[in-house]
């Protein structure tokens, strides 16, 4: 199965090629629209922009990275995995029409939010209102994503009919946890959005705050895990061997993945710690939940890091650390996967901080937040990222990389950034500057401590910001000029993919257990809110918009 | 190489384990033993009619004992200046009258979501060194004016 298979997944690899420049695209926005509100809220910076704009593209900054560019990213990633580890094609049907309403989607989304109808940010708290077609867009996205995942499981199955006695393999594993998570995640909040949300927006109908923040967050969260597991799975099944090794321990990797499946979704609330009338009790469980799925990250640590060692020591690595000077830093593809690994080792620690729910009241709503999800969807999944598509360039366009050496600064660069951003905005946020605000100084009643900080942030994110310029020059100009290749160059994705060990299928294949397993979780977790909030009844509230104008029908 | 490896990981998942346990035992012991709370208690309310359930200001029920009822509008708190003389317990009771705000006492732990149609009680036991001037600020984004929304507390000790 190591084949290219160029010709056998024609249909697949267009798929994907739509789906990464759409990805690339995306990044390229919402990272212009990142760098530019952070130097709008910078102390000092002359107020280029208007509140208005600073919110808009706040709002773009957040759906177009979190959503769009992690979501097509990861549907390229999935089809080039699924179909060179199973040998399977996917059901044109289910992936031309899904990736079309996804496109779509994300469009009319994008075009309410550059109109500035739709300044409401990524959460979109009700009853803050928006122009209808932000959600409706969303809505078209979701379903989009439905199909696409559906012509995964469609194809496993058919691996599975074929191969009874196998073993999942590793690649393939951790593609089928990332979209399971997807689709616990995704079903309550589209159901909430066509409820409350669209009728909200066309006609004024009246929301309850509590119980549309709680299906917000019910899908808030595994949409972390939605962008880490992909990541994780690159550092178990593409890092070993691109440092000559193999993975350490295979089944500890798949009982990872098993507790991402298990644990990802009924930990929602703890993004609700200080909102009342959610009681110590709810909380309380959500913490428990949120430990627990702390967990396959830590064992990811471990077993990364074991893998790491092995392959540096098989280099002639010597000493207690010399077998890190040994791997290959040069080739981008993994300096991307293990920078971003290390990252994600301290988007842990502050998570766990987050996580713990009365010490959460220190962090919440301050830029202590911002600086954690840089590291873990703006590092851990799209550094990782960036490095996969070192790979996935040249074995989907037949281009090599068009600057190799920019190739191999820019993951450092990222790195160096991206330590002197976070950090700076952790201490920030505990003295308490608030995320999400045009101006943090209030007329100069700001505190003094706050400043140095917040400068820092500024330079970090213009370093990090430059890394991700330069990384969507160099993967367009490979797209567009890279020197073509033939034969297909080492290090080859085809043959990375190809996972050599399959063995027996045991307990951790039997996917269905697992999913209903966790069904019962999240029934189990989430009935304790929702009973909260139906029980005292809800108290509907009419939209508002940003600007502060009511419209109840 | 891998019989040692493997103990190590056996060793590591242990760790894991125990470290996790001691974090949430610590949680629960400051719950339970400690008496600390996240935000909970919350009635609900009617925003059309906001006035006839809570009226802003600040009242001193008790010695040191404080009730400051607050309504959040975009893009001001209401009272935006609260004074408070030798504070040992305060019960914050706040709504909004629009959108989704945040509530943060900069500088203090004091900090939490404010919606429209439910009114919130937290209570707060002010450290006996806070004194002087606190920055009070919207920390839930509430639409463009959100950068505006913010007022001060003035504790006095003598």
């Amino acid at each position: 199965m190591a084949s290219e298979g160029g010709a056998r997944f024609a249909f697949e690899d267009k798929i994907s090629r739509a789906a990464l420049v759409f990805a690339f695209l995306m990044l390229a926005v919402g990272g212009l629209f990142g760098i530019t509100q952070l130097l709008a809220r910078t102390p000092y910076a002359p107020q280029f922009i208007s509140a208005k704009t600073y919110y808009t593209i706040l709002t773009g900054h957040g759906v177009f990275l979190a959503i769009v560019w992690t979501a097509f990213f990861i549907v390229a990633f999935s089809n080039y995995v699924i179909t060179r580890e199973l040998g399977v094609n996917l059901s044109r049907t289910l992936l031309g029409f899904g990736a079309l309403l996804a496109i779509v989607g994300s469009l009319i989304a994008g075009l309410a939010i550059l109109s500035g109808k739709a300044a409401v940010l990524y959460t979109f708290y009700a009853p803050l209102k928006a122009h209808p077609a932000f959600y409706l867009g969303a809505a078209i996205l979701i379903i989009g994503t439905w199909l696409i995942g559906a012509a995964y499981f469609k194809a496993y199955l058919q691996w599975k009919k074929a191969n009874p006695s196998k073993e999942i393999p590793l690649g393939t594993m951790g593609i089928l946890a990332t979209w399971i998570v997807w689709f616990e995640a995704t079903p309550p909040l589209a159901f909430m959005v066509l409820k409350d949300l669209v009728p909200m927006a066309l006609w004024g109908k009246s929301v309850d705050v509590l119980e549309t923040r709680t299906y917000f967050w019910y899908f808030g969260h595994p949409l972390v895990y939605f962008w880490i597991i992909p990541a994780v799975t690159y550092w178990y099944h593409i890092l070993p061997k691109l440092a000559g090794g193999r993975v350490f321990s295979r089944t500890m990797a798949k009982v990872a993945f098993i507790l991402f499946i298990l644990a990802s979704t009924p930990v929602g609330v703890h993004h609700q710690f200080v909102d009342p009338g959610i009681s110590n009790i709810a909380k309380f469980v959500h913490t428990v939940f949120t430990f627990i799925v702390a967990t396959p990250s830590l064992l990811t640590a471990f077993n990364v890091l074991a893998t790491l060692e092995i392959a540096g020591r098989m280099r002639g690595g010597k000493g207690f650390l010399g077998w890190l000077k040994t791997l290959p830093w040069r080739e981008p593809a993994f300096s991307a996967g293990v920078l971003a690994f290390i990252i994600f080792g301290f988007g842990g620690i502050s998570g766990v901080v987050n996580a713990s729910y009365i010490v959460n009241y220190i962090v919440h709503n301050t830029v202590w937040v911002v600086g954690h999800f840089h590291l873990t969807v703006g590092t851990a999944a799209t550094l990782t990222f960036m490095g996969a598509s070192y790979l996935m360039i040249p074995a989907l366009f037949g281009r090599s990389i068009y600057s190799q050496a920019l190739a191999r600064a820019q993951p450092f660069v990222w790195f160096i950034g991206m330590s002197i951003f976070s950090f700076s905005l952790h201490t920030a946020g505990l003295l308490g500057v608030p995320r999400r605000t045009y101006n943090v100084m209030y007329a100069g009643n700001a505190p003094d401590a706050w400043i140095p900080l917040l400068l820092a942030a500024a330079l970090g994110g213009i370093v990090f910001a430059s890394s991700g310029a330069v990384f969507v020059f160099n993967a367009l100009a490979s797209i567009l000029a890279g020197p073509r290749i033939n034969p297909h160059p080492k290090p080859n994705l085809a043959e990375l993919v190809d996972d050599e060990e399959v063995g027996p299928a045991g307990a951790l294949d039997r996917l269905s257990i697992w999913l209903l397993l966790a069904l019962a979780l999240i029934v189990f977790a989430y009935a304790i809110p929702f009973y909260e909030i139906y029980s005292t009844g809800l108290s509907l509230v009419p939209p508002v918009t940003p600007e502060g104008l009511r419209l109840t029908g | 190489m891998a019989g040692k490896a493997e103990k190590l990981e056996y060793a590591w998942i242990a760790l894991v384990v125990v470290m996790l346990t001691i974090f949430l035992g610590i949680l629960g012991y400051a719950v339970i033993g400690e008496g600390y709370s996240a935000p909970e208690d919350a009635v609900t309310c009617n925003v059309k009619k906001l006035e006839e359930q809570i009226t802003p200001g600040v009242k001193e029920v008790a010695p040191g004992v404080y009730e400051v009822d607050i309504v959040a509008r975009m893009w001001a708190w209401q009272p935006n200046e609260i004074v408070l003389e030798n504070p040992k317990k305060v019960i914050f009771r706040i709504t909004s009258a629009d959108v989704q705000h945040g509530f943060e006492i900069v500088g203090t732990n004091v900090n939490f979501m404010v919606f429209p149609g439910y009114i919130a009680e937290i209570t707060w036991y002010p450290p006996s060194d806070a004194e002087g001037e606190f920055l009070i600020v919207c920390n839930e984004y509430c639409g463009l004016g959100h950068q505006n929304m913010y007022g001060k507390l003035i504790i006095i000790r003598s």
